[in-house]
């Protein structure tokens, strides 16, 4: 029993990484049906920046993001100038279709990139921390595990407090509801939408920094994208509030699948289950929108 | 105020309208009336920017409106009530005046304007924090014209709001239009394919058949007239 709940609550705690990695993909999906398949990559990335960031200046990672989260903005604007905004005139469909067939060769430029920068070695941050539990009722959890939740829960507060208190937030969801009447409004939905596919970029930093904590090399972009694919079909597209219940449904899942067959098939249960809920309910388990 | 002149619209290769010139003056209530698919809707949208003019002009005051961007025209006091309301119906009644309220001269004036329209419209003041889907469909009307009110427009143009509606319902809408007209001196332009309502309310009335203006004139007159008697109700 106590295994149990051991590999449960690592379950749990990964879960919550995955609700931070598809945090960013979600929003930009509900704002203006971009599906950034890239993601992924940009988290390896972070990572990679997190640890150089790390070994030159001797910056803890968990400091490291307001540094990382500002660039990757900015890499966001340049993005979605270049190749991104053109999609803008599409229909809902062409945008999703284009979108994924931009950002999946983005996401294979960024994963041979760092090869070829870093070479396909794992590596890791090793900080004070590193590998410190914390013991509660005879369960260990680690440090960074923990660190991982609290960051995933206060930016999905701070998200969340943003598109629901402040204009500009107001006006993201408004835009993701219906792009002609908000620009009745007088909204500018063009610049709306590159503000928000930025942030989507900035919130790739933040999982970023948990995973260059863990071993992490340049084919995690691949394993992300898909947790984050995972997790928003079952948090509903384009849904903030389920995502990090859905990354957590995801943990669970995983780790109950590791108790009953074993670590090797982890993987397998969650496109299990992806592909389960895409034949019953492909609207995804929870509702829709922001 | 509002001048439109010579305005040509395709739709891709389909011309939708062909030189159509009208006008609207500073405190005038004008209705453009005509059948489905005349081209009123198209009028509108060419008005707010949502359609371009392949030929000819849209201005307000003098200043053209076919040449800035669709968002900010709302800033030039031109706001388009559209059909079918397209509330932002998972945000809050709140959001949504606010969401109408969101250029920087109309942010300013918020709470002012809100009690303005709580008083029009007293039955969104008990709703502001509940979601815009779950109002009644004349509420939900209502609450898209107060939307568009939010952003103190000098000219609010209003596409077929009559449709769905009781008639109870509309004439009440209709009685508070007139009366902002009146008391705010805003200009307004109605489309509505109810014909008798649009022309007996409106100062000016225009027709509009098959993408073209053939008609014009006093509201009461028109209404009188032979060629809307004939064609539209059905008289005589």
């Amino acid at each position: 029993m106590l295994h149990f709940a051991q590999i449960f609550s690592y379950g749990i705690l990964n879960g919550a990484l995955y609700g931070l990695v598809a945090l960013g993909l979600s929003l930009v999906f509900g704002v203006m049906n971009y599906l950034n398949v890239a993601h992924g990559g940009l988290i390896m990335l972070a990572s990679y920046v997190t640890f150089l960031i790390f070994s030159s200046l001797h910056i803890d990672p968990f400091l490291s993001i307001l540094l990382v989260t500002p660039a990757f903005f900015i890499i966001g604007l340049a993005l979605f100038k270049a190749l991104f905004q053109s999609l803008m005139k599409f229909n809902e469909t062409e945008k999703i279709k284009n979108s994924l067939l931009i950002s999946f060769g983005l996401l294979l430029v960024f994963s041979n990139l760092a090869i070829l920068l870093w070479t396909a070695d794992e590596r890791a941050v090793t900080t004070t921390y590193t590998g410190k539990v914390v013991q509660m009722f005879g369960v260990r959890l680690p440090y960074i595990g923990l660190g991982g939740v609290a960051l995933a829960i206060i930016v999905i507060i701070a998200l969340h407090l943003f598109l629901t208190r402040t204009y500009f937030g107001k006006a993201i969801r408004a835009v993701s509801l219906d792009h002609e009447a908000a620009t009745l409004m007088g909204i500018n939905v063009n610049k709306v939408c590159l503000i928000s596919f930025s942030i989507g970029f900035a919130l790739a930093g933040i999982p970023g920094v948990v995973t260059s904590l863990q071993a992490f090399n340049p084919a995690i972009s691949f394993e992300l994208t898909n947790k984050a694919l995972i997790v928003l079909i079952l948090a509903g597209f384009g849904s903030i509030k389920g995502v990090l219940l859905g990354g957590i449904l995801l943990g669970a899942i995983e780790a109950a699948s590791v108790y009953l067959v074993g670590t090797p098939y982890r993987e397998v249960f969650g496109l299990l289950l992806f592909v389960v809920i895409l034949m019953f309910r492909p609207q995804g388990l929870a509702g829709k929108r922001l | 105020m509002l001048e439109v002149e010579n305005v040509d619209v395709h739709y891709g290769d389909v011309q939708a309208l062909w030189n159509v010139s009208f006008r609207v003056e500073g405190e005038e209530l004008v209705s453009l009336v005509g059948s489905n698919g005349a081209g009123k809707t198209t009028v509108l949208k060419t008005i707010s920017g949502i359609l371009r003019p392949t030929k000819g002009s849209v201005s307000i005051d003098g200043i053209r409106l076919d040449a800035i961007p669709a968002h900010q025209i709302v800033e030039m006091g031109a706001v388009l009530i559209p059909e079918g309301r397209r509330l932002f119906r998972d945000m809050t009644v709140l959001e949504n005046l606010e969401m109408g309220g969101f250029i920087d001269r109309a942010r300013k004036l918020k709470e002012q304007n809100l009690k303005w329209i709580s008083e029009i419209f007293p039955v969104l003041r008990a709703r502001l924090r509940q979601t815009a889907g779950t109002l009644s469909g004349g509420e939900q009307q209502m609450l898209a014209i107060a939307r568009g009110l939010m952003s103190e427009p000098r000219l609010l143009l209003l596409d077929e709001l009559s449709l769905g509606l009781a008639p109870l319902i509309v004439k009440n809408i209709y009685d508070t239009l007139e009366e902002i007209n009146r008391s705010r001196k805003m200009a307004i332009l109605v489309v509505e394919q109810n014909v008798r309502l649009a022309l007996k309310i409106a100062d000016r009335g225009y027709i509009i058949e098959n993408g073209r203006i053939t008609g014009g004139g006093i509201g009461s007159e028109l209404l009188g007239s032979e060629q809307v008697k004939q064609a539209y109700l059905a008289i005589g």
